[in-house]
This record gives C-alpha cells, structure tokens and sequence, in this order.
C-alpha cells in the first residue's frame, strides 16, 4: 500500500500552520485579571520578554494536528493497492455453483457471477440467463473483471462447455486465468424461425406510384407459395395489404412499403422509430440515408440503402419500382431478395468451444484505481475539531465565571 | 424539634450535616448566665453537680440544708450544685471584598460562601445545644447587626441575613465597630470568620479578648494563596485597594508561598498571646474540619 497525493500543492496550505503558532504566542494570559487579595506579599516580576513561550500545548498541538489534516485534505490523498488479496472464483451464470465447488477447491476464495456488477454466489440471485441481447459479451466481462482485481489476485473462471455471446477473437488478459470448463446443463439451442417466415408487407402508395404495385403484389404471390407452412398462410390477403397513402399505419404489423416521394410524415417516423422496418420510395428524402451502407446491390450498381431509425430500420430505393429502372425486378428471384430486405440482419456468431476460448495473457496492465482517503480525513478533521472546541471552551469557560 | 425546610439547607451541604451530629460548642470560660443549658456558669445554685458546701445563711431554703451533716456536725451547711447555662455566641463574619475572592479551580464557592456555610453550621450547632446566638457582618464601612436570641425563629432570622451578605467593600474604622460593644457582652463566645488580611480583624479579636470575650478566630484561605499555582505572567489585583501586579508565576511562586505562610504564623502567634483559638480553613478542605479542630479536642478533654 502506498500513499500519493493527486494535488500536492494543495500542501501550501501547511503554511497556515503560523496562524495557531503565532495565536500562542501572544500573552493573552496577562490581558485576563487575577482577583487576588494576598497582594501585599506578592512580588512583582513581569514575564521576561526576550523568552518566547507557547501557552497552552495541548491546544496549540491539536490544533495544528487539524491544520495539518486540513492541507492534506486539500492536497487528495490515496491509496495505492488493496489489502484484500483473497483469490476469486467467478462462474458463468448457466453454470450449476454446485457443480463447480465439486471440481474446485475454493473455500477461501470468494464466489462470484460472471454478469454484470459481479455480484456474489451466495447472496445475490442467479443472474438470468435470458437477457442475451442486453447483457455485454461474455469477454467484456472478464475483461472488466481483469482490470478490476489488483495484479496478483488470483482468478479462476468457470465456464459451461459451450459459451454463448463470445467475441470473434480470443480475449487477451494481464494475469494467467485458471480456466475450468464445467459440463453445463442447458444450452439454449435458439432457432431464429422468424427470419425464415414470409413477411407481412403493408403498402402505402401515392396515386402515381400504382404501377408499381403489381410487382409487390406478385411478389406476395410468391413468398404464399415458398413459405407454405407460415402461419399467415391461412388469409393470403393479408401478406401484402396495399392501401393509399392516407390510411393509417397498422402497429401490430412490422413491415411498410412506403410508396410516397418527399419527406416522411411525422406519424411514420415514429412508426419506425417504435420498432418497424420501412422500405421507401426512391424519391423519399430521409437525411439519414445520406451516405447509408448499400444493402442490395446489382450489376448495374446499387439498388437500396439501408440504416436504423430507432428501434427500427429503413431502406430506401435507389431506383424507381419499375421494371424500366430496375431490370431485377423481373426476374425470378425478386420475392426473395424482397424478403431478404425485411428479414432482421442475422446476429454475429457467438457461440464457441470454451477450451478453445481460454483467454491469453499479454495484455498491457492496467492503471490501478486508487482508494481515496478523502472520508476517512474528513472523519479525523471533526473529531480534531470538537477536541479542540472542548479544550478552548472548557477550561477557559471555567475560569472566566 | 420539628423544624421547617428552610435556607440553611442551603448553606450545609448534607454529608457535612450528618457529620455535625458529633460536635459541640465548647466555651473554655465559665460563661452561662441565666436558665439552664449546657456549659459550665458561674453561679453557684441547684443542680446537679455537687459543687461546694457553704456555711448555712438567713433565707437560704431548708430543702437545700444538708441534714445529714447536720446530724454529723451540729451546723448547717448548704448543698450547692454547679449551674449549667446557655451560651451567647456571636458570629462575626467578614464582608469586605477580598471574601469574594475564590479559586478558579471551583467557581461559586467564594471565602464568603464558606464563611456563611461555616456560620450556618455553628448556627445549627447552637440551636441543638440551646445556646444564645447573633450575627454580625462586618464590611464596606458599615456593621451590621442581627441581635441575639435562641431558638429555631432566630436561626432562621440569622439563615436570610446570611442570604443576604454581599462581599464589597473594605473593613470600617473604630468608631463604626462601637455599637458591637453594646451587643457582645462579656463572657461570650465570638467567632470570627474572615481573611484577616485587615489589620482591624486581628486588632478587633485582640480587643474582644482583652475585654473577657472568649474569641475564635477561622482564617479563611484559597487554594490558590496556598498553592499559587499560576504559570506564566498574570495580573493580579487586590480587590480591596484595586491595586494591580503584573507578575510571572513560575519565577515568583516560592518567594510568595514563604512569605505568606511567615505572615500567617506570624498571625497564628500574635492571636494565640491574647488567647484567641485560631485555626485555618483552606476552601477546598471539609466543612466540619475547622469546627472539629476547635471544638473537638476540648471534647475529649
């Protein structure tokens, strides 16, 4: 443990250490009258000048104790290092505690969840294991976790043979990691159906834009006939509802094809925003797709462009729906890029073999955070200042009466 | 005698009341003078401590004739027995303004609050034994009187004169202390309470004893005139010339410890030649101690 001041010129202060020196020196004790009536046999013989004396040390020490700790507050002291250095065990939440306290000695260590705030085994809840979208991957955790722990406390991680939400390099660590892969129980085995199912498309189209609605509606047609088993299958009207600009937005249906030129109405926007995915006119000026990522792309050049509002998304046309601008639109294959343009982007593959995560060491060490001793300063600065108002007020407020 | 709570309580401090019950007021001198009390008198009378026979003269009673010496030596002879009567006492407290001086170890407790704690206690001891009593303070030039009489009235009478007993100003002239003459008779018991740093307090004992008064004398001291423990320089003022010092405690301690206590002994033995009984009472030692010193070894006696 070392002590370290972040401001040391904050120590300047120390020079009002003068001020009690200097209160101590004045002979104030001949400013008070002594009634005393034995006077005729007492001698007279005034203090020598030339010998200074402090009056009084006991208060002028405590006093300059709380002058002292005053300066050093001001200067913000810490503290280097920490005394715990009790070796951690952190378990990966879809890992049974149980199972590991059998493969590990761990009695001395404390027991932690790899999840966020790392909170102990045995008080905290086990953290949910659902919340996959929300909670930071699974090396960002330990990464959080390595820079946390002081240098040489030492850290073992369970693991389940599986794990889910990894990076797509091996995490690199400042200090040798034991690494136990336990095996685990349940592995979600997450099929993403959705992105597989026919969309359902509600068109908004303004009047002069009703040649290209045949091409959609066909295209309908055509996700009835390849996705069968969709539960929409049963009402084939409602895969693509075409409707006039002016009627409003259904909520419950998440896809929009938005055949106005100009600027979105506000209604829409926030349709988006709440979570749909808009495919719009080539004419409609968004400012966000200024300079969009291409998301469908033919031989001729890019085809739409595409980015997030939100909660949810938009492409634009570069071209107008019609065969004379987009050749592609003819072609077999045009239902299903349509459908591709609607799907959810596919999530970035995070699952891996945990032997073949195991973390490396090499890292840069990280700066360690300091302990401020600012509270417990604080602390001694009362207590020093209710014993110095005791000792000025007590015995003087005795002897005055 | 069943007696109202009143001021004295006060005056005496409970631990110090309990520890009264012991003591007695003793006179050296014969002093009764009429009624029946405690202390030895004079007159010789009924009794019952035989005292004396004496030769049978006209108009003595028949019932005080010892006829049993008679029947021995064919004369008459008269029983006469000791009288024990009542004691005055006179409580002469000082009031000037050096009693207001205390120590600052213990705030509250001035010379002139032991003084009028001191006098209560006599008061009580007086009350109990029947004797006489008075008050009279003496300061700032004048003397102030509260007559003799006897009794639980009186001693309250004297209790809301000590109430009232401010410490100022300095001890007055002969001619003002004249009437005390009139009130303390001969005979009498006087107790002097006071600094006796005024050359009258010593020169009004003397006189009181050369004119057969028997006079005790309790010097009141502070602490700090005993000890001086003062450091570093302080001004000192007498509160009765309001002189000022300044002075240096450390350097002046041991000079003014033995000069006071000369001047003391020096006072001791001065009041001793005229048979005065003096002792000295610190603040900060019992209440009942002066009392005991003077009461207590005539008691064993």
């Amino acid at each position: 443990m070392t002590l370290s001041l972040l401001l040391p010129i904050g120590l300047a202060a120390l020079a009002a250490l003068l001020l009690p020196l200097l209160v101590h020196l004045a002979r104030r004790s001949e400013e008070r009258v002594i009634v005393f009536a034995a006077l005729r046999w007492l001698q007279a013989a005034p203090q020598p000048r030339r010998k200074r004396r402090f009056e009084e040390h006991l208060l002028l020490l405590v006093r300059l104790l709380l002058l002292a700790a005053l300066a050093l507050l001001l200067a913000e002291p810490v503290l280097f290092g920490k005394p715990d250095r009790s070796p951690w065990v952190v378990v990966a939440p879809v890992v049974d505690p149980a199972a590991a306290r059998r493969v590990i000695d761990g009695r001395l260590a404390q027991w932690h969840w790899l999840a966020q705030g790392f909170p102990a085994v045995d008080a905290a809840e086990r953290p949910s294991v659902a919340a996959a979208s929300t909670k930071p991957s699974f090396a960002s955790l330990l990464r959080e976790l390595d820079a946390m722990l002081p240098v040489d406390t030492p850290l073992t991680v369970v693991v389940p043979d599986v794990i889910d939400g990894a990076d797509a390099e091996r995490p690199m660590l400042t200090r040798r990691v034991d690494w136990r892969v336990v095996p685990s129980t349940s592995v979600s085995a997450r099929v993403d159906a959705a992105n597989h199912a026919a969309p359902a498309v509600m068109v908004r189209y303004a009047p002069d834009r009703a040649a290209s609605l045949r091409y959609l509606r066909a295209a309908g047609v055509a996700w009835q006939a390849t996705f069968p088993s969709s539960p929409a299958a049963a009402s084939p009207a409602s895969r693509v509802s075409v409707a006039p600009a002016s009627q409003a937005l259904d909520a419950r249906t998440r896809n929009l094809v938005w055949l106005v030129p100009g600027p979105l109405p506000a209604a829409v926007r926030d349709w988006i925003v709440a979570g749909g995915t808009a495919l719009l006119d080539a004419q409609a000026a968004v400012p966000e797709l200024a300079n969009a990522a291409v998301v469908w792309r033919d031989d001729g050049g890019p085809l739409a462009r595409g980015a997030r509002l939100g909660r949810g998304r938009i492409v634009r046309l570069e071209r107008d729906l019609l065969p004379a601008a987009m050749p592609g639109l003819l072609e077999a294959d045009f239902p299903a890029q349509l459908q591709r343009l609607f799907a959810d982007p596919m999530p970035a593959p995070g699952r891996v073999n945990a032997m073949a995560y195991a973390p490396r060491v090499g890292a840069a060490p990280y700066a360690e955070t300091p302990r401020p001793l600012a509270p417990w300063l604080a602390a001694l600065i009362a207590a020093l200042f209710i014993i110095e108002r005791w000792l000025a007020d007590g015995p003087r407020r005795r002897s005055a009466s | 005698m069943p007696s109202p709570p009143t001021a004295s309580t006060d005056f005496i401090p409970p631990h110090v009341r309990a520890r009264l019950k012991d003591l007695q007021l003793i006179a050296r001198q014969a002093a009764g003078v009429q009624g029946f009390g405690l202390h030895r008198s004079a007159s010789r009378g009924a009794g019952l401590e035989f005292s004396q026979y004496r030769a049978y003269e006209p108009g003595d009673e028949l019932r005080q004739v010892d006829w049993k010496l008679y029947a021995r030596s064919d004369r008459f002879f008269v029983r006469e027995a000791e009288r024990d009567s009542p004691l005055d006492v006179w409580l002469l407290i000082d009031t000037t303004a050096s009693m207001s001086q205390g120590d600052a170890a213990r705030p509250g407790w001035s010379r002139l609050d032991a003084a009028k704690a001191l006098a209560a206690c006599l008061i009580e001891l007086a009350l109990r034994q029947g004797d006489r009593f008075g008050l009279a303070a003496i300061g700032n030039g004048k003397l102030r009187i509260t007559g003799i009489g006897a009794g639980p009235r009186q001693r309250d009478r004297c209790l809301l004169e000590l109430q009232g007993l401010v410490a100022t100003g300095a001890w007055p002239d002969e001619t003002r202390l004249r009437p005390l003459w009139e009130y303390v008779g001969a005979r009498t018991l006087v107790v002097s309470l006071s600094d006796a740093f005024d050359e009258g307090v010593p020169r009004l004992a003397e006189r009181l004893a050369a004119a057969r008064r028997e006079v005790l004398s309790v010097q009141l001291l502070t602490v700090e005139e005993r000890d001086f423990p003062f450091h570093g320089g302080h001004r000192f003022r007498d509160p009765e010339t309001g002189d000022e010092l300044l002075s240096d405690g450390d350097s002046v301690r041991e000079g003014f410890v033995a000069r006071f206590a000369a001047a003391r002994a020096a006072l001791a033995s001065r009041l001793a030649a005229s048979g005065i009984r003096h002792v000295e009472y610190v603040l900060d030692e019992p209440l009942d101690l002066p009392l005991r010193r003077l009461f207590k070894a005539k008691a064993g006696a």
